[in-house]
């Protein structure tokens, strides 16, 4: 079975788990307490990840970490259709590893922003919102020309990709960085599409399109 | 608009600023009330120092470390309970959160919210209603307990599988701490206890200190921790889009039902104790 | 198309395209906070960000196509009047009817949305063709200085200036706006009419660089000065009786309708469909009744069929009764279509819990309006239900496409004698749960045998629910005794024939009435002390038990006095 090092309050390990959930695929949870326990900077973990950092994914003999790489090989793997990692058409496969990269600098930015807020970690906070702002407001741009052209999600397509998934989580938890998302319609119209992809799931933070649903 | 100062019912209170097990040697900053902190832990325990190098008096309770910038008038509120030999004591986690700690602290009094925001957890659909209980002032007017608070909870102990109503008490000793005890999945005789102590960083943002004291020989520190941040972080986007930040003390500032006896309650306490700082005072 | 009929007062605050279904788009004009949200029926209701309850923006709730609700405690708000339709709370409670939300007015033109925050009723925007629709660019810098600095804009395109915010080429036209967010905060928004629209995408894309670019170089000559203080956003206060938690208020108003249509919806029934003469109808929840002022004089109690959000009309159903006093028979042989009719606020005296894991909906006849309004409420939750449906034939079953909308979830017991009914019911109520509750609504002699069933077969009676249309039992008035007035420290004689709320009337003390026969339950009165002699059907056989409220209408006292808490 599958393992993942996770910390629920992590949105890299959230990718992870959206990605396993949407695609049905089993797997254990091995919780490492990031906070307030910073055992991922202890020896067992490092064992694990030398450069400790969440998640690692185990799969067999395979072991994987950071969150971009795991959701390309999960849905690689796991997902026989092939539509959330598409490599059919280069211009498509390109985008999509376009918004790969976006979402490193999600995590150097919103996410930063929320560590320093929330958990008192010791970020130039005002700089990661400022960060922030830049990423969104080409993202928004990017998704409101999308829609114009009746496409849906991050890169061109019927279907979402790793893409949606992997910029997902941290554009969500903005708020909590102090992260608006008021002068960005077209980002919120998108973050209710991706909580209707059929498997969804949440994270503490993050509410299901449905009221009162798990 | 500048920060207020703080009045002197809350000036003259204690306040966590951290967990013990997060003080060390080397110094880290805080903030408390506007004013930042530094605190650290030498030879003889922890030390706290203000913004103008002053050593500002300490205490080591309930696994956190608390302070002061005014002149309490004894020492913290008791909670009997955290002497018991047999319980677990257990610092489960400081959050930050961008409301006032006394919106915060009425979350965290709060029931009907279980079914919407803690899902599946503390509360499920259709199983909304909030029973009716009892409020009081206790201690001659210096604490507020809510009793005989009644909610339904899904797989209401670690050994049944089936939902049941579960039992609350809830004490407010402080403007910015509350203490819960629920029925202990492990001894139904006893009670498990909860604190949120809440350290006003400024009066609209605030850190959650999580205390536990319970009955769990089973489940390891991390777990017990893992659940009071899941339960913290769902409740965070609610806070963080309350408006306003600070809470009204005007009764029709909002519509309070039944349901909410309790925080109306906290609300007429914290105006008759002349709290002005992280609240909006009802115009005279 | 000609913006210039656009009146100062409305400001564009969403594109039309940005008020998608399912959603809830989150606007912001002057530091005002606006939830914009576009029901299953099209409308686009602009409210204020904020819930009632705990001041949670509404934007991070859910639309449910008829209704938004709030993320943190599920209070519902209808689409149109954004009253409360419901409160998970307190389940067993109708929700007072004032509580509103605070909203704006809302047009939909020119592929905008619009609103203004002032008072009283500028001109509307005309509605013209659809132009080409500007992505909106926000711009962190004053409105006014947006403004001013865009009157030197240079679109491109051989647009020229001409003047305001208007750049054109002769044929085509810019219209560029300015939604003031905040004190520092801007969106620019614009229209393209004329043959350049045709461009569509391109021409956008072109627009939107520029504007981008422009916007950029506002931000940087903001940030040479310090940044405004954000404006304070204004909360309205709630009302003096909604800070005291009060009791279910009975709404006395009377509302000027017009029937839009009369349609025959079974053998001997008539629905009417009842649209406000102006302004919006009040919200009501499922279960709720109006009185209906008929042109004979009468006035007769109607339970709403209509589901939730169905917010812009009224729709009761009404069988023929020849035997009755009249009411039945003026609305099926004299109302027509254009008819103009008054009619009271929605009162709730048959709330329905939502918080059951299955419900169970008794229905006998034209008993069967109140139950489907309940069972479509319950319906769009996806609740567990079932919806027993008692009626002479096929024929005789009463809205044919609600029904059909609720799928096998109805269950029509058709052509049954009393024993055969009776039979049915023992065995629709075998089998009583915690969790489970049941609402009857039908003839006399089918309730009574409902509730009897329920109780023998070990029902709680506070999970049956009931409501009579009508007080079968015959009243007796032969008694006198007094009552005292506990508030108002008085005393007054009721004499053999005239009811205690007759009494209190004549001495001017304004009771709420409506079915007048201990049917409808708005007359209720708290008792503090004395026995009550009870000829209601409203409580039931528990809380005629407590003696401690009584239906002012019909019922009278045992005991000597009655102290009452008026």
């Amino acid at each position: 079975m599958i393992r993942l090092y996770d910390f629920d309050l992590s949105g890299n390990c959230y990718k992870a788990r959206l990605l396993l959930a949407i695609l049905g695929v089993e797997y254990e949870r091995r919780n490492v307490d990031f906070f307030p326990g910073l055992k991922h900077r202890e020896p067992e973990f490092l064992a694990v990840n030398p450069l400790g950092q969440l998640p690692v994914l185990e799969d067999g003999d395979l072991r994987l970490a950071q969150s971009q790489a795991i959701l390309v090989y999960v849905a690689r793997k796991y997902d026989p259709s092939g539509r959330w990692y598409p490599l059919d058409s280069p211009e498509i496969a390109g985008q999509v590893q376009q918004w790969l990269g976006f979402a490193e600098g999600l995590t150097a930015t919103a996410s930063a922003a929320r560590l320093a807020d929330g958990m008192g970690f010791d970020f130039d906070a005002e700089a990661a919102r400022d960060g922030a702002h830049k990423l969104f407001a080409v993202m928004d741009e990017h998704l409101w020309f999308q829609e114009r052209q009746g496409q849906d999600w991050l890169a061109p397509g019927a279907a979402p990709t790793v893409a949606d998934i992997a910029c997902f989580p941290y554009v969500m938890l903005s708020e909590e960085g102090g992260i608006s998302r008021e002068t960005y319609p077209a980002i919120r119209r998108w973050t209710d599409r991706v909580k209707r992809i059929p498997g969804f799931v949440v994270m503490p933070g993050i509410f299901p399109a449905v009221l009162g649903s798990q | 608009m500048a920060d207020p100062l703080p009045d002197p019912f809350m000036l003259n209170q204690w306040f966590p600023i951290s967990a013990l097990q997060d003080v060390h040697d080397r110094p880290r900053r805080t903030t408390l009330l506007g004013e930042p902190l530094v605190y650290f832990r030498d030879g003889s325990g922890c030390r706290v120092t203000g913004a103008d190098g002053r050593a500002l008096p300490v205490l080591e309770q309930y696994a956190c470390l608390w302070t002061t910038l005014g002149r309490p008038e004894g020492g913290l509120f008791p909670i009997p309970e955290y002497d018991e030999p047999d319980r677990r004591n257990i610092a489960a986690g400081s959050i930050g959160v961008n409301v006032s700690a006394m919106r915060g602290i009425e979350n965290f009094l709060d029931m009907g919210h279980f079914p919407y925001v803690h899902t599946g957890i503390l509360g499920e659909l259709p199983h909304t209603e909030v029973k009716e209980y009892n409020v009081e002032l206790r201690e001659g007017g210096r604490e507020i307990v809510a009793t005989e608070c009644l909610f339904y909870q899904p797989r209401a102990s670690t050994v049944s599988t089936s939902g049941a109503d579960v039992e609350y008490v809830y004490r407010v000793p402080h403007p910015t701490c509350s203490v819960l005890y629920k029925s202990s999945p492990m001894d139904t005789r006893r009670l498990d206890v909860i604190a949120l102590f809440g350290q006003p960083t400024g009066p609209e943002s605030f850190r959650g200190h999580m205390v536990l004291s319970i009955l769990d020989d089973v489940n390891a520190d991390d777990f017990i921790s893992y659940f009071q941040l899941h339960i913290f972080g769902q409740d965070k986007p609610i806070l963080e889009n309350q408006m306003p930040k600070r809470l009204p003390l005007d009764p029709r500032a909002e519509t309070p039902i039944r349901a909410d006896k309790t925080s109306i309650m906290y609300r007429r306490w914290l105006a008759s104790n002349g709290v002005t700082y992280g609240v909006i005072p009802a115009a005279a | 198309m000609d913006s210039a009929s656009i009146a100062p007062g409305w400001v564009p605050v969403a594109a039309s395209e940005d008020v998608i279904p399912r959603h809830v788009f989150q606007g912001k004009l002057w530091g005002q906070e606006l939830a914009i949200w576009r029901a299953d029926d099209g409308y686009v209701n602009v409210w204020e960000n904020r819930c009632l309850h705990r001041g949670v923006r509404l934007s991070i709730g859910v639309n449910t196509g008829t209704e938004l609700v709030c993320q943190y405690h599920g209070w519902r708000y209808a689409n149109r009047n954004a009253g409360c339709t419901y409160i998970p709370a307190h389940p067993a409670d109708a929700p007072p009817r004032t509580i509103c939300n605070r909203t704006w007015p809302a047009r939909e033109a020119h592929g905008l949305i619009w609103t203004h925050l002032g008072e009283g009723e500028p001109a509307l925007p005309e509605a013209a063709e659809a132009p080409l629709v500007l992505r909106a660019v926000p711009v962190r810098a004053a409105p006014g200085d947006v403004s001013a600095a865009l009157e030197g804009f240079d679109p491109g395109e051989g647009l020229a200036h001409r003047g305001g915010l208007v750049f054109g080429d002769g044929a085509s036209t810019l219209r560029l706006f300015v939604q003031p967010m905040d004190s520092g905060l801007s969106a620019i928004r614009g229209l393209v009419s004329g043959p350049l629209a045709g461009e569509g995408l391109a021409l956008l894309r072109r627009l939107n660089t520029a504007l981008t670019a422009f916007g950029r170089a506002a931000e940087a000559a903001a940030r040479q000065h310090p940044a405004p203080a954000p404006i304070p956003p204004v909360y309205g206060r709630v009302s003096e009786e909604l800070a005291e938690m009060p009791e279910m208020a009975a709404g006395t108003g009377k509302i000027r309708v017009t029937i839009a249509a009369k349609t025959v919806v079974a053998e001997g029934i008539v629905s009417l469909d009842l649209r406000p003469l102006r302004g919006v109808l009040p919200a009501f929840q499922p279960g709720a009744h109006i009185d209906v002022a008929l042109p004979n004089g009468l006035v007769r109690q109607y339970s709403l069929v209509n589901g939730p959000g169905e917010t812009d009309r009224y729709i009761i159903g009404v069988k023929r009764e020849p035997q009755s006093a009249g009411g039945s028979l003026a609305i099926h042989d004299s109302l027509k279509p254009g008819d103009l009719l008054a009619i009271s606020e929605p009162r709730n005296n048959f709330t329905l819990r939502r918080d059951a894991e299955e419900t169970i909906f008794l229905a006998g006849g034209i008993g069967v309006t109140p139950l489907l309004a309940m069972a479509a409420a319950m319906a769009v939750d996806d609740q567990d239900f079932r919806l027993h449906y008692f009626a002479a034939g096929q024929g005789h079953l009463a809205f044919p496409e609600r029904l059909a909308a609720l799928g096998e979830r109805v269950q029509p017991h058709l052509g049954l004698d009393p024993a055969g009914t009776m039979a049915a019911l023992r065995e629709i109520l075998s089998r009583p749960g915690p969790a489970r509750q049941v609402y009857v609504c039908g003839p006399g002699p089918m309730l009574d045998a409902a509730r009897t069933i329920a109780a023998d077969q070990g029902w709680p009676e506070s999970a049956v629910h009931f409501e009579y249309f009508r007080n079968t039992h015959e009243i007796d008035d032969s008694s006198s005794f007094d009552i005292a007035l506990a508030r108002s420290a008085v005393t007054l004689r009721v004499p053999a024939g005239k009811s205690i709320l007759q009494v209190l009337r004549e001495n001017g003390i304004a009771v709420p009435s409506s079915c007048g026969q201990g049917a409808c339950g708005t007359c209720k009165v708290k008792v503090l002390e004395g026995i009550p002699d009870h000829q209601d059907v409203y409580l039931n056989n528990a809380e005629k038990a407590a003696n401690d409220r009584i239906m002012t209408c019909v019922s009278r006292a045992k005991s000597d006095r009655l102290i009452l808490d008026l």
